[in-house]
């Protein structure tokens, strides 16, 4: 019997040494639009992990529609953290999987959103259908591409950026219902994230204006070119807070909450803030922001809470089965 | 798959547009912009196509598999890392012997019967479990715990194949012979243990350690310890051309193993050795008794090239035995070795794992399968120390040696007969009466086994 206690002890010698030797890796669950933002961020905080802790980290990313990203996390996905498109997706992987503390927006400051955003319009050079604001996106014969606000985040400020211009214009929300309804008679191709409907628009030639993420109509006209598409601002847009949390029960289990959690708050640095800003996310701290100053437009900008009552009252009103969407989209 | 209707609108309207010389961009006319709306059109048709076609793609991915072939059943997680598996083994004998007066029998056996039931969990774990339902008794054969850490380190906890005898450790399935060598009397089968393996240097070389409770010779542990006493059991097994696929060592292997350990009491001895054709010609008197280290060696190789398969193995088995419990001590050094050959008729691959054939056997277009020939000469001495005070002479042989001819046919990966011609000739002790007082050591044994298996 001595030999199997002998062998035991081996056994775990090994183990245990095999484990020490292991390289701390990271899976980053994001929305479709954040790819270019976190290749480079995920460089800067290995190298600073490293400089900090000695130890070697790699971040893995997985990005597609916000709303289906969330699901792949509650189905299984073992993401160490999510840095999704809104809240209501991370509420989601809450209730739905209990994966997250129920207070994570408290996790990191400003609501655990590092940075924000907005929606623009793409349209083609020289703007051939004269596209200015909201009201232009109703008219007929003008196709509007933006994808599925069931599955993309993005998607939903899109949604509620146009109902927000048309309840100011219309003076209430029978005639935001009318106005966005007619806007998704215009809409002839649902993508499931935001990326997805970039290539619709851009790479397949299809409609005559995006509604996009700030960022992936920059992205747009950079890769693209200034002589193909052209960024219109409209009159009003929604201040989008893309937020970030830890997937607490995975990261404990994976033995990552640390590093997981240094991840993100590593968003809040200044060389966080910075990559932000150049990859045209709003940055939050003051000196990122002067910096990038010119890059962002001014514009009036609704918010989520003060104007739709929070993303939980949002998402049962209008994204939830049965709610304001389906009731819309259905019926064409 | 894009819709026909695409296809056959796309050049139609490409030959509208290249006959529309007066339509300028900056100059819109009725035309032009029917035209576009109708290229708008198709576009979306496109798009709302291939979005539907990335739907479905992912939707297959999120799926489990359900796999059914001639490996077995096997149901897979969409992400691979959980699956059990559903395989089975029969095997139906028939046993005629020549010359021997009815000495041995002439029988149908089913020799084999099982199922086998594996797993994976969690990508690093997986299980093993396999109930014998063939020969008199039910019984559990392998039932074991597998976890992965990484290539090179791996570990099985339960009842699994000891690593010792070469021909032992290949599936039952797929040896060159219906029944392995004699050489396999002196390995251990199934043993409850633990044990350690992996694959180092590209996969070059192959380890198991492990600590098992010790069986005897050609024993299986019948799912608990005989005694207080372990056995330290190791093998390493090289193929060192095998990253170097063009060279013709390329499916050279050797190797070495051995076991170390103490044994007791009569159940530490073999329960007897066997010939080709299963009858016993070697067995300890029943009171002598097991007492004192045990250990064997067995260099081992194995070379395969294209059709043509060559496996030699062989092995010392060393035991200290005591005719009773008070009786003089010895230790008795058993050995035995084989060479088998086989060849591949019809061209296909020699294999460690089976012989698959081109095409199955399908008379109706004429397809017969693989055949296989082999051929494979064995040999088992006793130590002349056992007889007469540990083994009766007059009962026993002192030594076996057979050749054997066999012709493998497989009529499908699953599916075989099998054909093979045993010749044993026993040697006898000093002091052995001229005549065996065991009726079927009276002669060469000579033994035409037929099998037919189903292997998934």
């Amino acid at each position: 019997m001595k030999s199997i206690h002998l062998l035991a002890v081996l056994l775990s010698l090994a183990i245990a040494a095999g484990a020490s030797a292991r390289t701390i890796e990271l899976l980053n669950v994001s929305y479709d639009p954040t790819r270019e933002l976190y290749e480079e961020f995920n460089v800067a905080f290995a190298k600073y992990w490293k400089a900090k802790t000695g130890d070697d980290v790699t971040i893995k990313q997985s990005h597609g529609g916000s709303g289906k990203q969330a699901r792949s996390v509650i189905d299984g996905l073992p993401a160490d953290v999510v840095t999704l498109a809104l809240a209501a997706d991370i509420d989601a992987i809450v209730t739905h999987a209990r994966l997250i503390n129920p207070d994570w927006q408290h996790h990191f400051r400003q609501n655990s959103s590092p940075y924000t955003s907005t929606i623009v319009f793409l349209v083609r050079k020289g703007n051939p259908r004269k596209i200015k604001d909201w009201d232009d996106l109703v008219k007929p014969g003008v196709s509007v591409i933006t994808p599925n606000p069931k599955t993309s985040g993005g998607a939903r400020w899109n949604f509620l950026a146009a109902w927000a211009y048309a309840r100011k214009h219309t003076g209430g929300e029978e005639g935001a219902r009318k106005f966005v309804a007619e806007l998704f008679q215009n809409v002839p191709v649902l993508d499931s994230g935001a990326r997805g409907s970039t290539t619709t628009f851009v790479q397949r030639g299809i409609g005559d204006v995006l509604l996009a993420w700030e960022n992936e109509a920059f992205l747009a006209l950079k890769e693209f070119g200034n002589d193909k598409f052209e960024i219109i601002v409209p009159s009003l847009s929604i201040l989008a807070e893309p937020p970030v949390a830890v997937v607490d029960k995975v990261a404990k289990k994976k033995g990552t909450t640390a590093v997981a959690s240094a991840y993100l708050e590593y968003l809040y640095s200044d060389e966080g803030q910075d990559i932000a800003g150049k990859n045209v996310y709003r940055p939050i701290s003051p000196a990122a922001q002067a910096k990038y100053a010119s890059t962002f437009p001014k514009l009036d900008l609704v918010t989520i809470d003060r104007d739709f009552g929070g993303w939980t009252k949002a998402q049962a009103t209008y994204f939830a089965d049965d709610g304001v969407f389906d009731q819309i989209y259905l019926k064409k | 798959m894009r819709n026909s209707t695409i296809h056959r609108i796309a050049p139609v309207l490409t030959a509208l547009l290249a006959l529309s010389p007066a339509i300028k961009a900056d100059e819109p006319s009725p035309t032009g912009d029917r035209l576009s709306a109708l290229e708008q059109k198709i576009l979306v048709i496109e798009r709302n196509q291939e979005l539907k076609e990335e739907s479905a793609a992912a939707a297959a991915k999120s799926v489990p598999k359900i796999s059914i072939t001639d490996r077995g059943f096997a149901l897979t997680s969409a992400d691979g890392a959980n699956s059990i598996k559903l395989r089975g083994l029969a095997q139906l004998d028939s046993r005629v012997f020549f010359g021997d007066n009815g000495a041995s029998p002439n029988a149908f056996v089913l020799r084999r019967a099982r199922i086998i039931a594996e797993g994976t969990f969690a990508k690093n774990f997986s299980f093993q479990l396999v109930p014998e339902f063939g020969g008199n008794s039910v019984s559990i054969l392998d039932a074991n715990l597998g976890v992965a850490i990484n290539p090179a380190l791996g570990f099985k906890i339960g009842k699994l194949k000891s690593p010792v005898g070469l021909e032992l450790l290949q599936s039952d399935s797929w040896t060159f012979f219906n029944e392995r060598s004699i050489v396999t009397n002196l390995v251990p089968n199934r043993d409850l243990g633990i044990q350690a393996g992996g694959s180092v240097l590209n996969g070059i070389l192959n380890y198991s350690a492990g600590v098992f409770g010790g069986v005897p010779d050609g024993g299986s542990s019948n799912n608990s310890d005989f005694d207080n006493e372990k056995d330290f059991v190791g093998r390493v097994y090289a193929t060192p051309f095998k990253n170097d696929s063009d060279s013709p060592l390329a499916g050279f292997s050797l190797g070495v193993s051995a076991s170390f350990g103490r044994e007791k009491t009569a159940a530490g001895l073999t329960g007897g050795y066997k010939t080709d054709g299963q009858q016993t010609f070697f067995k300890y008197a029943s009171t002598t008794i097991s007492d004192g280290q045990s250990w064997r060696i067995s260099p081992q190789l194995d070379y395969r090239h294209g059709p043509f398969g060559l496996i030699g193995e062989y092995v010392v088995s060393t035991v200290n035995v005591r005719p009773g419990a008070t009786g003089v001590k010895a230790g008795l050094q058993n050995k035995a070795w084989q060479v088998a050959t086989g060849y591949v008729l019809t061209g296909e691959n020699s294999s460690y794992n089976g012989v698959v054939p081109k095409s199955n056997f399908d008379p109706v277009n004429g397809t017969w399968g693989a055949f296989e020939i082999t051929a494979r000469y064995a040999n088992l001495k006793i130590d002349d120390d056992a007889f007469p005070l540990y083994a009766s002479a007059a009962t026993n042989a002192d030594e076996a040696s057979s050749i054997g001819f066999g012709l493998n046919w497989y009529l499908a990966k699953a599916v075989a007969f099998k054909f093979d011609y045993y010749q044993t000739r026993f040697g006898f002790a000093p002091g052995a009466p001229a005549v065996s007082n065991s009726p079927s050591l009276r002669q060469n044994e000579k033994a035409l086994i037929t099998r037919f298996q189903v292997s998934f």
